[in-house]
């Protein structure tokens, strides 16, 4: 169905870009900002930066005390957080209608002069709360560290996806302020960041409140460096076996992707739930339902910006099942992908489906606005909620054919491979 | 140019939960149709009132079996020819058992609604349980099993379900089952069970989305409206057993994992359900107060004063009869007694009362909240199914709504009075480490098991 939510832009004379989409249908407003930058800026000693920095934006600021973003906009109705991502770091909140000038002034008031407020203490506390983060989500469960080493199988040393999001803990212990403040004055700024509204705002009256909000704010982050160079698909496929104390027999399998925003990764993408995103997706049919040597399987396409994406597909070994037959049955129809491209009915399943996942993500205010800042920032294209599906309709068999052939075959992927330790 | 001043807010207006269009479809089961502009996906709800209690003891998680594979063939199609009957019409379905019943649940863009609604009902009505299928369910909530025991925050639920009841209540072991009673299921166990009880007698039918009222009672009619069982066999009714609290549960059971650098808590006790004398009102605004954002009491405390946790939270969950209250998360493992001591400090303090502050902001934060968070399709029909299983309307939503904006301090503190102590513990964490700190406490028995 041809999609048409409204999109008014502007970029301030400060170098922020302003997204309003009127959306009259429930009494909120959603305010998000992407700021370009995540853990791919991060130097080497320095990992982990970009998410600790997000939870001091939490800490005050010039005008607003300790605590108070949250305790001030939630007892206004916002619901509200931050997410830190290799590419960048967001800001939302949706609030009541009558609430959203204060959600910009408080924004603003962060975005501009953290600084003021940023101490040893809270820098102390929210390197200890990210800790426990990090134990959490992280070292407390099995599987924990699977990305980490996926990441670093795919991605050479050095690379911006090397690393991941939360970074090394002995990194986080030697920042210092001083690194606070080099990394807001470099990165944090109206012209390295986009600003969204969506819902219960005229184009002219949410246009006119970021300029009133943000507009005296300085262009003051550094210009942002371009892309890193693509990379091919992995030469040579790499393996990590690891031992631990886990469920169930596990297998990653990671791939190279072409960058997100291209013609071919949207390929990937398709071809990657044609692979483990469906019922009736080729591996669940196989392994799962058919063969049942596998217990579920699930995939990821990673649309990243620096250069190349990441693909992911996760498989659970039955019991009593060798891991390697798994293997091979998902090498065999990575194979058989870059051959038979998509049957028709695949075709329309892909599309129906996309179709259904897309509009019910779309469906709310704060994810809208969460797309549409994503594609303008990293993208410069606004109006992608509107297109996409359009792009969809316009995928062939051919094309998911060939960027499988490409980049999902058995010769360039990266295995981490669990084992469930001898007696658990 | 400068700071502009900080700006003043404008009071929303009230708000209501939207109203259905209520129908009774002809074999008498209830339709609930919200019509909401712009939401271009319309969520389906099918609820029926299938108790726990039609589980044969033996074969517990049978419910849960028969939910998940009554889309895997029927008389009409293969399990296989339906998973492309749903998915090249872009139709998600998935549907689950809780406590309260039995819920389908189907996505679908409204121009495609007409074909969900068929599928749907031919895996209502005519499901033939493939033995094939169902063992291979049967294994896979086996290994669901292994992981649910394998990570920390699942593990404490488990056990700490198991602590609280007694062992005659069902609600003390898992919904979906435990191993010895999910192995031995098979094709003619769910076969009994959805003859006995996936009926469409008591059963509610919800639809959101921008979709018109009448044309959707008509494709309810020609679907789920002409689904008719057989007449049960055994025309008994389900007995609503009640959940009995074990009058040995106020102990902590620490469940010993070497090497864990974090500890799971998980405390609670009794709670109220959504009928409670006095009203639902005054509990998720304690929920909100004790522990739901940063600046909350818990985690002002453990996260932001001390940096020990990430972030724990309080909740109220309403069950059938009475529900429980629930403080959880998880702490660095060297501060587990303390943290313990802390959390539990902070509950019990809390029944001197609440300050005029904390109580406005819960007021607004819920009153506040709700157009947002009730403001696409498919969080309409959950909350609709929700209370419907539990006998009520969403009217319930606008009025508890309208009961939130009367608290006062002295309700809330009256409401938690009647909740707060008498702990059921569960920690999750390094035993040999911390096991004994934590009985220095002095908060209760410890026994510590694998």
């Amino acid at each position: 169905m041809p999609l048409d939510y409204p999109i008014h832009q502007r970029t301030l004379d400060n170098g922020l870009r302003v997204v309003v989409s009127p959306d009259h249908s429930v009494p909120t407003v959603t305010v998000n900002l992407w700021v370009n930058v995540g853990s791919r800026h991060e130097r080497e000693g320095k990992t982990g930066f970009a998410h600790l920095f997000e939870h001091l934006m939490f800490q005050g600021s010039r005008n607003v005390a300790e605590g108070e973003h949250f305790s001030r906009l939630m007892a206004q109705g916002a619901r509200l957080n931050a997410t830190t991502w290799f590419d960048r770091t967001n800001y939302f909140e949706t609030v009541p209608t009558g609430a959203y000038e204060l959600a910009l002034w408080m924004e603003a008031d962060r975005h501009g002069y953290l600084l003021d407020a940023v101490n040893q203490g809270n820098l102390d506390n929210q390197r200890d709360v990210v800790k426990e983060e990090k134990r959490q989500r992280y070292d407390n469960r099995p599987y924990g560290h699977a990305l980490e080493e996926v990441y670093a199988a795919v991605f050479p040393a050095g690379h911006p996806y090397h690393h991941s999001t939360i970074g090394s803990m002995a990194d986080l212990d030697a920042a210092s302020l001083e690194d606070v403040h080099d990394f807001f004055r470099r990165y944090y700024g109206p012209n390295n960041t986009v600003l969204t509204l969506v819902g219960d705002v005229t184009a002219q009256d949410g246009l006119a409140a970021a300029e009133r909000y943000f507009g005296h704010l300085p262009a003051s982050a550094e210009s942002s460096r371009g892309p890193v160079e693509p990379l091919e698909p992995l030469a040579a496929p790499v393996r990590v076996e690891l031992t631990e104390d886990v469920p169930s027999n596990r297998l990653y399998l990671a791939f190279r992707l072409p960058v997100a925003g291209s013609p071919e990764f949207d390929a990937a993408e398709l071809a990657m739930d044609l692979l483990g995103g469906l019922a009736t997706s080729r591996l669940y049919r196989r392994i799962v339902r058919r063969e049942q040597i596998a217990t579920s399987v699930s995939r990821t396409a990673m649309g990243l910006v620096d250069g190349t994406s990441l693909g992911l597909l996760v498989a659970d070994v039955s019991d009593d099942v060798d891991p390697d037959a798994v293997e091979e049955a998902v090498c065999e129809e990575l194979v058989r992908l870059g051959e038979e491209g998509p049957t028709d009915v695949e075709m329309e399943t892909l599309l129906n489906d996309t179709e259904r996942w897309w509009l019910s993500a779309l469906a709310s205010h704060d994810e809208r606005a969460d797309t549409i800042s994503q594609y303008t920032l990293l993208h410069d294209d606004p109006q992608y909620v509107n297109t996409y599906l359009d792009k969809v309709g316009a995928m062939t068999p051919e094309r998911i054919r060939d960027v499988a052939a490409r980049w999902l075959t058995p010769q360039c992927r990266a295995v981490v491979a669990y084992r469930k330790e001898a007696g658990a | 140019m400068s700071t502009p001043a900080r700006p003043d807010v404008a009071p929303p207006e009230p708000w209501a939960f939207p109203a259905p269009a209520e129908h009774r479809l002809s074999n008498g089961m209830r339709a609930l149709v919200y019509r909401l502009p712009g939401q271009h996906v319309a969520s389906t709800r099918i609820a029926l009132p299938s108790l726990l209690s039609g589980e044969p003891r033996s074969r517990e998680g049978v419910a849960s079996i028969v939910s998940r594979t009554m889309d895997e063939g029927t008389r009409s199609h293969t399990g296989e020819e339906l998973a492309e009957l749903f998915e090249r019409n872009g139709i998600g379905l998935g549907a689950g058992v809780t406590e309260q019943g039995l819920v389908v649940e189907v996505e679908a863009t409204t121009a495609r609604l007409g074909r969900a609604l068929e599928l749907t009902t031919e895996c209502l009505g005519e499901p033939v349980f493939d033995g094939t299928e169902v063992r291979r369910h049967v294994r896979q909530r086996l290994s669901e099993i292994d992981h649910e025991r394998a990570g920390a925050a699942s593990r404490a639920a488990l056990e700490w379900a198991r602590t609280f009841y007694t062992d005659d209540s069902r609600g003390s072991r898992p919904t979906a089952g435990a191993r010895d009673t999910v192995e031995p299921i098979e094709s003619a166990d769910c076969a009994s069970y959805h003859r006995s009880w996936v009926r469409p007698e008591g059963g509610t039918v919800v639809v959101a989305g921008d979709v018109d009222d009448a044309a959707v009672v008509d494709e309810l009619e020609r679907t789920i409206g002409a689904w008719d069982a057989e007449p049960a066999s055994t025309a008994t009714d389900l007995a609503d057993a009640r959940d009995v609290r074990d009058p040995q549960s106020q102990r902590i059971v620490f469940v010993d994992r070497p090497g864990s650098v974090q500890t799971e808590m998980y405390v609670g006790t009794l709670g109220p359900n959504r009928r409670a004398e006095g009203g639902w009102a005054a509990y998720p605004a304690l929920s909100f107060v004790l522990g739901g954002s940063p600046g909350a009491r818990v985690d002002a405390l453990l996260r932001e004063e001390k940096g020990y946790t990430y972030g724990m939270r309080t909740v109220f969950r309403p069950r059938r009869h009475d529900g429980v209250f629930v403080a959880a998360g998880s702490v660095r493992g060297d501060v587990t007694a303390e943290s313990l001591e802390l959390l539990v400090g902070v509950l019990e303090s809390a029944a001197e009362g609440f300050t005029q502050e904390e109580t406005r902001s819960a007021i607004d934060y819920i009153g506040m909240t709700a157009p947002a968070r009730y403001a696409t399709a498919d969080a309409v029909a959950d909350e609709a199914v929700r209370l419907r299983l539990d006998g009520l309307g969403t009217g319930f939503v606008t009025d508890y709504l309208q009961q939130v904006r009367d608290l006062t301090p002295e309700r809330l503190q009256e409401a938690w009075a009647a909740v707060v102590g008498s702990w059921t513990t569960v920690l999750v964490g390094d035993a040999e480490q911390h096991a004994d700190a934590v009985r220095a406490l002095g908060l209760g028995e410890v026994t510590v098991i694998a």
